[in-house]
């Protein structure tokens, strides 16, 4: 009897032993994957686990991403986290977009306090739902504060460097929906303090969520007379209110947009020449950085698509992260990996080396500045920050003819 | 006698108001009447189906989806400009239309109007995912000159080309009135919509006549689809909003009565484009939809009771 409990312990430690070494290293990955940015997320973060584990995985263990679908809802995004710890039993987890959903994971990511890589959710709300407790929290997205204030910084430089881009008076148009909602605060309290800046502003529905009219949003911004017209909206509405901006004639001397993504082709409508955004990546940033050139074509020749949206860089860089973290910590245990990811040094795609600081209240905070584009003869180009650069700014944005 | 002064006296009432509008803020009539238009253009053809099949089709707006994305995939392909795929479109979602007809609708006709619904809702659902999934949820618009089009008369300067759904629902309501009335394929549709057993009891095919009435709604719907796309850029959601906006202006106007879509569109257009000139009252204009729908059916009720 004794003999074999022995045998039993010695084989259930030796099949543990093998677990260890032999088996894969899950992550578990959430995305919207009905969603451009999510979908193609998960495409460019599995990019890099199979680049990854060609060059011999990580502590002689091959990476393995297991994605799940949170549909865009706040309960699909819990049940997802509850779903990989649980069945999938995941080493940790990385993802995530939009702010809402993201808030809805929170109290099952506390609920098992691994470590987690979060590529979106943009919103300070996030950042006071998970609190100054939440260590295992490392947040690569800037928050939307820090977003305000790259873009003040960007506005400064430039008009710094090209004298003859004056900006006195700001119009945002935003749409009714949080996303607007903050963009719009955030515009007021950053922009408007200090009285450099005249900021105004008038909300639109976007066509995204139902609307698609911006005649009385164009008319409240004309009537002001912008020197910088920020269109805070989904891609939905690039196109319709470049052309209702055109048909009232509305031109002003900076046209600049700022959704999470563009439409497919807005590059090739001739509406798009000189119009400004603000954005994280570019292709033409293959012309100045390897990573993201390496990044790029690894995306096309495994999908046979380009990569429409910054958030596929993101995910490919947060999985880089995490493997150059359990390989500093030499194992996935969470308190190691959060100290070796806290040593993060990672000169990404995003033209930016990533390192994780304190931010308002998570010690965690990744990226913090966006950069300031303008669409050149069909081409995102960075014109800010200069360590960046791509192109110089046109300027100003051609009247309508 | 008094139904006829009573209306009168609400149009000139209407126009009074317009005009007083114009005066005060031009851009109000303008923008409000485009609106109107396209709400219209796209709640007609459900008007025509809920008032002969009687089904509520809570698949209406992504009947118009696949329409738009159908000719932006042509359009992309040939080069061809939308407003020429608006024949080919709907000569195409009406066969599409005849299809779903012939596989479900009829199947469910005699069902419980809850199964029905859920059929409709169901076929919605498919047809956005599929979408979804063919063609993932990235935008798509194709950059047109003419939808630039604008008009400046002194310091003001609006768009024109949206005023081509005004002429669409026009002609829409008027050909529809035509076809009901003056053809014998119209009038064999409106006597299945009164009363389908008498129909069915004189020899007129009951079934032929819903599926040829659903396939030509489709075909309004799909041809809609094409013009949208002039306007507004696409994704697989785009049709959602327009089916609930479609459905509760049919209920405004009564069912079966498709000039009173018309009406209903300009009283919501204007509503919306009032309240939007105030930037304080911007937020309520979604309001005004659900607001304006309980006091017309409210108003109804009462009229109902009263007489």
């Amino acid at each position: 009897m004794k003999r074999t409990f022995a045998i039993l312990v010695i084989a259930m430690l030796a099949t543990g032993a093998f677990a260890q070494t032999g088996d894969t290293i899950k992550i578990g990955g959430i995305w919207t994957l009905a969603d451009i940015t999510g979908k193609q997320g998960s495409m460019a973060a599995q990019q890099a686990i199979e680049e990854i584990n060609k060059a011999g995985g990580v502590l002689g263990r091959k990476l393995e991403l297991i994605v799940v679908d949170d549909e865009g809802k706040a309960d699909k995004g819990a049940a997802a986290v509850e779903k990989l710890m649980t069945v999938d039993n995941v080493e940790l987890l990385m993802g995530g977009m939009a702010s809402g959903v993201e808030l809805g994971k929170i109290p099952t990511f506390k609920k098992y306090g691994k470590v987690v890589v979060s590529t979106g959710a943009a919103s300070y709300k996030v950042e006071e739902a998970l609190g100054a407790d939440s260590s295992w929290y490392f947040h690569l997205h800037p928050w939307d504060y820090n977003q305000g204030a790259s873009y003040v910084e960007g506005w400064d430089a430039i008009q710094k460097q090209y004298p003859k881009i004056k900006i006195k008076k700001i119009f945002l148009a935003y749409e009714e929906g949080a996303f607007g909602k903050s963009s719009w605060d955030a515009t007021k309290t950053l922009f408007g303090t200090g009285g450099r800046y005249v900021v105004d502003g008038a909300s639109f529905k976007s066509a995204a969520l139902g609307g698609g009219d911006y005649a009385s949003v164009l008319e409240a911004a004309k009537s002001f007379k912008p020197d910088l017209f920020l269109w805070a909206g989904y891609d939905a509405d690039a196109l319709p209110m470049l052309e209702q901006a055109k048909a009232m004639k509305f031109s002003p001397s900076i046209y600049l947009g700022a959704p999470p993504g563009w439409p497919i082709g807005f590059g090739t409508s001739k509406l798009s020449e000189k119009v400004m955004l603000y954005g994280m990546w570019a292709p033409t940033m293959n012309d100045t950085n390897a990573a993201s050139k390496a990044f790029y074509k690894g995306f096309v020749a495994k999908y046979k698509e380009e990569p429409a949206t910054y958030f596929a860089p993101l995910s490919y860089s947060a999985v880089y992260i995490i493997a150059d973290a359990i390989k500093l910590a030499g194992t996935t245990e969470t308190a190691a990996l959060i100290k070796a990811l806290e040593a993060t040094k990672y000169a990404s795609p995003l033209g930016e080396t990533i390192s994780f600081s304190k931010s308002n209240i998570i010690a965690h905070q990744g990226i913090r500045r966006q950069k300031i584009l303008q669409w050149q003869s069909g081409r995102q180009e960075v014109i800010w920050p200069f360590e960046a650069k791509t192109a110089t700014p046109v300027y100003p944005f051609p009247a309508w003819k | 006698m008094a139904m006829k002064r009573r209306t009168t006296i609400l149009v000139v009432l209407g126009l009074a108001a317009a005009f007083l509008v114009a005066l005060w803020k031009p851009t109000v009539l303008i923008y409000g009447v485009q609106q109107a238009g396209l709400y219209a253009a796209i709640a007609i053809p459900m008007g025509l189906v809920l008032g002969i099949v009687h089904i509520v089709n809570l698949a209406h707006g992504e009947f118009m989806m696949v329409a738009a994305y159908a000719t932006y995939f042509a359009c992309r392909a040939t080069g061809l400009d939308p407003l020429l795929a608006v024949l080919p479109s709907a000569a195409v979602t009406a066969l599409l239309g005849w299809v779903v007809y012939k596989l479900t609708i009829r199947r469910a006709l005699k069902a419980p109007e809850l199964n029905q619904l859920i059929l409709t809702f169901g076929i919605g659902i498919l047809l956005s995912q599929g979408v979804n999934l063919l063609f993932t949820s990235q935008t798509r618009k194709i950059s047109l000159e003419y939808v630039s089009a604008s008009m400046t008369i002194g310091e003001l300067s609006f768009g024109v080309w949206p005023f081509v759904f005004v002429i669409v629902a026009t002609a829409m309501a008027v050909g529809l009135k035509l076809f009901l009335t003056r053809t014998t394929t119209g009038k064999a549709a409106l006597a299945v919509g009164q009363n389908p057993r008498g129909a069915a009891i004189v020899g007129i095919d009951v079934d032929r006549t819903y599926g040829l009435v659903f396939a030509l709604a489709m075909a309004l719907v799909g041809g809609m689809g094409a013009l949208f796309l002039t306007r507004s850029a696409i994704f697989p959601g785009v049709g959602g909003p327009f089916t609930m906006k479609s459905f509760c202006l049919v209920a405004m106007a009564g069912i079966g009565n498709i000039p009173g879509i018309l009406g209903a569109s300009l009283l919501l257009g204007l509503s919306e484009s009032f309240l939007r000139a105030f930037r304080e009252l911007r937020g309520w204009a979604d309001i005004i939809f659900f607001v304006l729908i309980i006091v017309v059916i409210l108003g109804r009720s009462l009229k109902g009771r009263k007489s």
